[in-house]
């Protein structure tokens, strides 16, 4: 028999990592050929650097971040690719219990506090083109808060989002889970937003690599698209959660109480205001495949937040960076090897908190349509 | 940015900002970086301090351990800090000669150094900064050429507006774009761009 393919996959230890751990674990891998060799890695940064040198074949990515690196944003511009999302929803805004203390309990107390005394608070996000800075700013720019002018707005790692909430250093983040629901179990903060509640059903996490990988080893790419969705499929029953709750809480991933991990998984919600329920729009990693397919109205979207804050100067052919960067055919044969359904259109339509319409039909004017945008330079230092 | 070019003056030491959040890998690189003639401003152990440190001592280089979380930190500060971007050096003890080699020609903004003594230290933060400033220079020049296109079609789309709403001529609309652009002070780019905004609201 031939030895399978090896192939080097990096994560963040995070809730929604469990595709990629997951499809190792269970061997998924195996049946597909390929043996997957998953690496830790200590920062975003770390995987990016990573893809790009080659260190890494394939990671576990802030869909924003592959999207940034593409238009070389903080680095030289360099090719990439989207082989599938891994999920939607599951991340959430976590506010200090000593915002709750001064009478904020949702988005509209928060922004009247901060219009009060404006510059006063900090927040915080995961890395600065990532999903969690765009939703942190959406949401705060929803309620007419800039995230540049009204308040201090810096980048953290996430396991460290809870001590520095605790220690009063930053008043709130946008973070992945199991960070939120930590905050609420050591009773230092509360969950004033969930990111569905941003933007019902919108896109995570990717399976990202390097123009190249994809390029030079289509089979290989193909067969691991094929061993993480097989593991979306398992991550979509109850049991399937409960094992990666299981799997995650150990000391080589997460390194927290199962249960801490598992409520969110499972959709149960509390807010740590007195506030419990069971989400609609919780994350989802399979879909019967709608969550997995690369559509390229979601790619095209980080690129209108990327004008929208400045970190483009100007408006990029939207349509074609999303179409060279997600791979829709790829995609569509891995899933047909499966059985697994796969939409005919490549776009889908969205209606995000304020109310606006997202389909990918008029990118530039969706961009330019925000009351509050602008740059994201300080001039100090 | 670096040390003054005029050869009169004595050179400035260059000041670099350690993070690391293990002190003692932290110490050895700071004793080898004093050896090699860098001024040392900082050691910081964790992200949260590192905004305020690195506007207030304003670092020449800022040298962080590859394993750091708090490289994230890093990326958001030299993204959203305009005046003054600078060098992100990397250090590992373990990174071989091939990840330098890889991670210098993808032209990530991060080098690694292996290895901490102070002879093999100073050539590779100059060939960082080296790189670092040309870099920037490209970076500059490639933005210049995007905003100059951006503002020719911005120009040629305020015409069309123009011509469309009152019925000028090219030449016409042009002459007034100008005139508007005198009256005010700005670029041309600048007024089509504000004059294609308040057409967008009405």
């Amino acid at each position: 028999m031939r030895e399978p393919h090896r192939v080097r996959v990096g994560y963040i230890p995070l809730t929604d990592c469990a595709p990629v751990v997951m499809a190792a674990l269970k061997g998924h891998d195996r049946r597909h050929g390929i043996h997957i060799e998953l690496t830790r890695a200590p920062s975003w940064a770390a995987i990016r650097d990573g893809l790009i040198t080659g260190a890494l074949d394939a990671a576990h990515a802030l869909y924003g971040l592959v999207y940034g690196v593409e238009m070389g944003i903080g680095t030289s511009p360099q090719a990439m690719a989207v082989l599938m999302t891994l999920n939607r929803n599951g991340q959430a805004i976590t506010l200090t219990r000593r915002l709750f203390e001064r009478g904020v309990t949702d988005g509209t107390s928060f922004a009247r506090l901060i219009r009060a005394d404006p510059r006063r608070y900090t927040f915080a996000q995961t890395f600065p083109t990532g999903t969690h800075a765009l939703w942190l700013y959406y949401w705060l720019a929803s309620h007419g808060v800039h995230p540049f002018r009204d308040i201090g707005n810096l980048t953290v790692s996430p396991p460290q989002m809870v001590a520095h909430l605790a220690s009063g250093s930053i008043d709130g983040y946008c973070a992945g889970e199991p960070w939120n629901a930590h905050a609420v179990e050591r009773g230092t903060g509360f969950t004033v937003a969930t990111s569905q509640g941003i933007w019902p059903e919108h896109p995570e996490k990717v399976l990202a690599c390097a123009e190249p990988f994809v390029s030079a080893q289509p089979a290989v790419a193909c067969a691991l698209i094929r061993a993480v969705l097989e593991a979306c499929r398992d991550l979509d029953t109850e049991q399937g959660r409960r094992e990666a709750a299981q799997a995650l809480s150990g000391p080589d991933y997460l390194d927290v109480p199962a249960m801490v991990l598992e409520d969110r998984l499972q959709g149960r919600y509390v807010d740590g205001l007195g506030g419990a329920w069971v989400d609609a729009h919780p994350v989802r990693f399979h879909d019967h495949g709608q969550v997995n397919y690369p559509w390229l109205s979601d790619g095209m979207w980080f690129l209108t937040q990327f004008k929208r804050w400045g970190l483009l100067a100007s408006h990029p052919d939207y349509v074609s960076v999303a179409r060279r960067v997600n791979r829709i055919a790829l995609y569509r044969e891995a899933a047909a090897e499966l059985g697994i359904p796969t939409p005919e259109a490549e776009m889908r339509s969205a209606v995000l908190m304020d109310g606006r319409v997202w389909d990918g039909s008029a990118p530039q004017a969706y961009a330019e349509g925000f009351a509050i945008q602008g740059m994201m330079w300080s001039d100090a230092a | 940015m670096p040390r003054s070019k005029d050869p009169s003056t004595a050179p400035e030491p260059l000041r670099v900002m350690i993070v690391d959040s293990d002190p003692e890998r932290s110490r050895n690189l700071r004793g080898a970086l004093t050896l090699a003639g860098y001024r040392v401003v900082a050691e910081l152990r964790e992200s949260i301090a590192l905004p305020d440190a690195v506007q207030g001592l304003k670092p020449h280089i800022v040298i962080v351990a590859a394993d750091s979380p708090d490289r994230d930190t890093l990326e958001h500060i030299s993204l959203t800090t305009r005046n003054a971007p600078r060098p992100v050096v990397m250090f590992t003890q373990d990174g071989g000669a091939e990840t330098i080699r890889a991670a210098v020609k993808a032209g990530v903004s991060a080098y690694v150094v292996d290895g901490l003594s102070p002879e093999r230290i100073r050539p590779i933060l100059e060939v960082a900064c080296a790189r670092f400033e040309a870099h920037q220079a490209l970076a500059e020049r490639l933005a210049e050429t995007e905003r100059k296109l951006a503002e020719r079609k911005a120009v040629e789309r305020a015409k069309g507006l123009l011509m469309q709403r009152r019925g000028l001529s090219e030449d016409e609309a042009y002459r007034e774009l100008r005139r508007l652009a005198m009256q005010t002070g700005k670029r041309l780019g600048e007024v089509a761009e504000t004059l294609l905004a308040a057409a967008h609201l009405l």
